[in-house]
């Protein structure tokens, strides 16, 4: 079965994740890659990311990621963005604290185009929130997010929760500030902490096994992995139990490692732990 | 300690998950399992070249040890010299492969001795192997025999250089075995001198049959 067979079937999600980067301006307690500040700077190459996109329409992928570390933290990104966008519809995760006014004015030119920014908010008050994930992450959030709403540019909230963490009416309240804020329940999404990276080290998040995960190819600059839960770092280390292949260009060898693997794989097997 | 991270059980990349089931597949396999695609294809080509085959066991431990010894592998020479003595090979027989014992001494059979000079003259020559040995060897065993006994050494090599360059390290298994027959481990990293003097050349001898296939399984990465 050729991929673009398995991603018409539902055997293989159509989604390609890159990523960009591993540094970031935070340093979030279940931080899957150990990201911070300091974080050595590791980052894909942006004309090679162009290039492996371009393969993973020619092979039938329908959709691109791009994650990190913090991605908006590259100045060429709203650049790739762009180029990525007009290959196949884009999504990119951002903590939405490093909009600066300058940054805002070059994130303002993905409104209209098939990109969608996906913003982390993991508690509807600050001090939960901030406990997660750092000082005046919420309210840097709470005024980014409808500004670029009102420009025009497409966001999602991620909401990423210990189970225990997040009670019903926190979860309301979450969801009447998204509102607000002119984020549909559509474009929300809730998941949980994943026991890997920083996280598994404070002994947070749920175990899993990666049949539990959906199989999105997800390339960076150590390989390419089972998902974007794959590259994790753990001190300071890159875990190989979802590596797939070193090579990652072209991108039909892991896509072939990955098509081999989901063989046979039902259609939403891999719902296993809420991560869709 | 080896120069790079030898992937464990718990590390072990999804395309490579089968070879751990087993337990601790050893320092080859956990060296060749950062690159799972590298891994997967050069298993199956380690397993079949140095593996059970036409050629017998007896001669595969010739090929393995001896190459070994003459590129001063430490992790290779004290793995197969368990591996040898496993397929039946002599103290004498594996003391003298290793360098320790002179090659004539122990070895006075023309077809074996035939097959030690092909050994040493591609494990250690540069450019052509003289004619003389291609052909002395051709008196005794089948073409295909020389083919698999080349590539036997040739792998060898490979491994003999990635296993010194990786620095792989020996088993505490394996140093038990060797401590047990009197052997000493690492012998190979500091040279022997009798490693320098090839075997003489094989008197004429009748053709010999093939060599039957190996009574005991030559296992990739016995060291475990």
């Amino acid at each position: 079965m050729s991929v673009a067979e398995a991603v018409a079937a539902g055997q293989l999600p159509g989604r390609v994740w890159f990523y960009s980067n591993y540094h970031c301006n935070l340093e979030c307690t279940y931080c899957l890659t150990e990201s911070a500040p300091g974080s050595v700077r590791r980052a894909l190459d942006p004309d090679q990311v162009l290039r492996l996109a371009r393969e993973a329409a020619e092979l039938g992928f329908t959709d691109l990621g791009v994650t990190g570390g913090e991605p908006f933290l590259l100045p060429y990104l709203v650049d790739l963005l762009v180029d990525m966008s007009e290959i196949l519809p884009t999504v990119v995760l951002s903590n939405g604290t490093v909009f600066g006014e300058r940054r805002l004015e070059r994130v303002r030119e993905l409104a209209g185009r098939r990109v969608e920014v996906q913003i982390s908010l993991d508690a509807p008050e600050a001090d939960l929130n901030d406990e997660l994930r750092g000082p005046e992450n919420f309210a840097k959030v709470a005024d980014v997010v409808p500004r670029l709403v009102a420009d025009g540019v497409k966001v999602r909230i991620a909401t990423t929760v210990e189970p225990d963490r997040l009670d019903e009416a926190q979860h309301a309240r979450l969801c009447e500030l998204h509102r607000s804020w002119g984020v549909s329940d559509d474009d929300h999404l809730v998941r949980p902490v994943i026991s890997r990276g920083r996280a598994r080290t404070a002994e947070m998040g749920t175990v899993f096994d990666h049949h539990q995960i959906p199989a999105e190819l997800t390339v960076t600059v150590d390989g390419a992995f089972w998902s974007p839960f794959g590259p994790t770092m753990r001190d300071g280390r890159v875990d190989t139990d979802l590596l797939l292949t070193r090579t990652v260009e072209p991108l039909a060898v892991p896509a072939a490692a990955l098509e081999r693997l989901v063989a046979g794989r039902p259609p939403g097997d891999d719902a296993g732990i809420g991560i869709r | 300690m080896s120069l790079v991270e030898l992937i464990d059980a718990d590390g072990a990349p999804l395309l490579l998950r089968d070879l751990y089931a087993g337990g601790d597949p050893g320092p080859i396999v956990g060296a060749l399992a950062q690159v799972p695609e590298l891994c997967e294809v050069a298993l199956p080509f380690i397993g079949k070249a140095l593996g059970a085959s036409a050629v017998s066991a007896r001669y595969k431990e010739f090929a393995i040890l001896r190459t070994s010894a003459l590129l001063s592998c430490r992790y290779c020479v004290d793995a197969h010299t368990v591996v040898a003595l496993d397929c039946g090979l002599t103290l004498d027989e594996v003391r003298a492969l290793r360098g320790e014992l002179v090659l004539d001494d122990v070895f006075a059979r023309p077809e074996e001795r035939a097959v030690l000079a092909w050994i040493d003259a591609v494990a250690t020559g540069t450019g052509p192997v003289p004619a003389e040995l291609g052909a002395e060897l051709a008196r005794h065993v089948a073409d295909h025999i020389i083919v698999e006994l080349t590539v036997t050494i040739g792998t060898t090599m490979l491994l003999n250089r990635m296993a010194t360059a990786l620095e792989l390290p020996t088993s505490p298994d394996t140093l038990q075995r060797l401590a047990a027959v009197g052997l000493a481990a690492g012998a190979a990293a500091s040279g022997s001198s009798s490693l320098a003097s090839p075997p003489s050349p094989a008197s004429p001898a009748s053709l010999a049959a093939p060599a039957s296939p190996g009574e005991t399984p030559v296992a990739v990465g016995a060291d475990r």
